[in-house]
């Protein structure tokens, strides 16, 4: 039966994978316009609170708090954007370093509200809601032949991957519009793509605005699935993570940043004597991916080799649509 | 009591500064953040443990172990995680940040391997040795702090006004093609940038191990945010400005713990940077460029 296969432990690491894959695709989209950003931890942690406050101080649906969540962080990144770009390159990267950083002594200090380091328990679990909800209308999950427990990691799997094959073809449909383009011609050169007539204040703000929404997006389904949330969730250390998952992946292709994210993820459980090095091995990633692959694993060259390798197969019906994107 | 918290934030700045001068130094000559500086000078304060509580040494004898392992860290880092990344074609701006990043998070987790995870208290003979002037007590350890950092910064100015390799520095930092093409070494210049800078930090380190009588490995990375918002407080690659930043810093989170809210006390840096990236992004000292900003 389906039950014998699933193991709700491998479910809650597929789990972490979509939630970093989005986190990934956030430092990816804000990169695709040639702006590093190191608040996405920050995002994310507005995000996460945002949504555990609401479901739990005002009793709002979870889906409710999670769109509710990744508004507030993206409403935040406008208001974190617009100033930051008269701001280029490093200045950027610090000023949201810096943000990142206020946002998570503000979790810290606002003791009356977000309780503090000691951080947020209790916090409404997505597939124990539905669990609950199909439970109460009737449904049993023993007719699939699931645990109750299985059926839980099985329901939160499944919508993260919903989610995040959506946010993929969001995401794929951008880099071929308008919009990609401009991100595009803008971080090959800023100036020329002025002069191009390309409103670069607006291009810029919204690809920020979006890694924002994502983070955010991506926190508060975060808190949703842990049911845990701390200020130290949120600190230095996942700014880098999720940068490593653009940068060891690669970042000029989407493809980098969910395999980043899926490899980055995957490697701590699979090698547990790896785990506890786990941010020596991230140091050395970064160090060496700067020195040898500045643009990661995967970039549009090994794409290219994939689908040559794919073509003879499927000559016909694939050469059309490669011709659109050259 | 607001002199005490004066002389307190006087003290606490000239170690910020101390800091935000390497930063200074590094981004003057090679136009980059050393995100790996706070990490640098976090080993410093390790060493210094280790010579002066683990070892019994005094300490001018930590002092110079600390200046000998950082000047080491810094050739590295230099040679490792700089090098390769220059004159390379195609590079981008971000990826010597990104790569110092790498440093940065490398040796937190190796002293965090190597020190454990705790506090580790810095004793030394002279720690509760103070004065009385009038209300007033200043601690011995103040005195020789102020006096240290004063005596660094004073050599430092010299050095780089007056000696020749001091001006063949300021050469490279104002146009590394030009210098080389008029006979300056850069790669030299550039290596002894790094390693100055970190040996600064290794001081500093100690330094922050007598202020505070406490060392672990998490405080690299808030004294390097703190140096980043001093840097961008006085101007990116400005000496002076490092100096002031770093005493009107010190000088604010002492008078915020003292009068206000002690928990915010890490925020304000932060809050500076964001306020004066958006009013005044060349700094307080900084000189308005074409390149500002960039």
């Amino acid at each position: 039966m389906l039950g014998e296969f699933i193991n709700p432990y491998y479910l809650q690491v597929a789990s972490f994978i979509l939630i970093n894959i989005i986190l990934g695709l956030s430092i990816y989209v804000t990169l695709s316009s040639g702006q590093l950003s190191l608040g996405s931890a920050g995002f994310m942690g507005i995000g996460a609170y945002t949504s555990a406050l609401l479901t739990i101080n005002f009793d709002l649906p979870i889906i409710a708090g999670i769109i509710a969540g990744a508004l507030v962080a993206g409403i935040l990144g406008i208001l974190i954007g617009i100033p930051s770009l008269r701001l280029q390159g490093v200045y950027l990267a610090i000023a949201t370093l810096g943000f990142g950083e206020v946002i998570r002594v503000f979790f810290v200090n606002w003791e009356s509200v977000t309780k503090g380091a000691v951080g947020i328990s209790n916090i409404p679990h997505i597939g124990r809601e539905i669990f609950r909800m199909l439970r109460d209308s009737g449904f049993d999950p023993g007719v699939l032949g699931l645990k109750n427990n299985q059926f839980v990691f099985l329901t939160v799997f499944i919508l993260l991957l919903i989610v995040n094959i959506f946010v993929v073809w969001f995401l794929i449909r951008q880099n071929k519009s308008r919009v990609g383009r401009a991100f595009a011609s803008i971080k090959m050169d800023e100036k020329a793509a002025e002069a191009m007539g390309i409103n670069i204040t607006y291009y810029k703000v919204l690809a920020f605005t979006q890694g924002a929404v994502l983070s955010g997006f991506a926190g508060a389904l975060y808190a949703h699935v842990m049911a845990y949330i701390s200020p130290a969730d949120f600190a230095y250390h996942r700014a880098v993570e999720i940068l490593i998952f653009a940068v060891f992946g690669g970042s000029e292709v989407i493809w980098g940043a969910i395999f980043g994210a899926a490899f980055m993820t995957t490697m701590p459980e699979v090698l547990r004597f790896i785990s506890e090095y786990r941010y020596m091995i991230y140091g050395l990633v970064l160090i060496v991916m700067m020195a040898f692959r500045p643009q990661g694993i995967i970039d549009a060259q090994v794409l290219d080799w994939f689908k040559k390798r794919k073509l003879p197969k499927r000559r016909v019906d694939h050469g059309s649509s490669n011709q659109k994107h050259l | 009591m607001i002199l005490e918290q004066l002389i307190n934030g006087i003290t606490l700045g000239s170690i910020y500064a101390i800091v935000a001068l390497g930063f200074t130094l590094v981004f003057g000559v090679l136009g980059i953040i050393n995100m790996a500086h706070g990490e640098i000078f976090m080993f410093g304060a390790f060493i210094g443990v280790i010579m002066t509580s683990t070892l019994g040494l005094p300490i001018w004898v930590a002092f110079l172990a600390a200046i000998i392992v950082t000047a080491i860290l810094g050739y590295m880092l230099e040679r490792f995680a700089l090098r390769p990344l220059r004159g390379k074609q195609g590079v981008s701006h971000l990826a010597p940040l990104i790569s110092t990043i790498g440093v940065s998070i490398l040796l937190e987790n190796v002293s965090h391997h190597l020190f454990g995870a705790g506090n580790h208290p810095f004793r030394n003979a002279f720690a509760d040795i103070s004065f009385q002037i009038g209300s007033i007590t200043i601690y011995l350890v103040q005195i020789l702090i102020f006096v240290i950092s004063i005596l660094l910064m004073m050599a430092l100015s010299y050095w780089l006004s007056k000696t020749k390799a001091g001006k063949a520095l300021r050469a490279t930092a104002e146009n590394l093609e030009t210098a080389s093409l008029l006979g300056v070494n850069t790669k030299k210049i550039i290596v002894l940038t790094v390693v100055i800078a970190s040996a600064m930090g290794g001081i500093a380190g100690i330094l922050v191990g007598m202020a505070f009588n406490s060392v672990n490995p998490q405080m690299g990375l808030s004294m390097g945010l703190k140096g980043l918002a001093i840097i961008i407080l006085g101007g990116m690659g400005n000496v002076k400005g490092a100096m002031a930043g770093g005493l009107i810093l010190g000088l604010s989170e002492t008078l915020i713990v003292a009068y206000g809210d002690s928990g915010y006390r890490d925020a304000i840096a932060f809050i500076a940077i964001i306020i004066i990236l958006m009013l005044r992004p060349q700094g307080l000292f900084g000189q308005k460029t074409t390149e500002a900003g960039r």
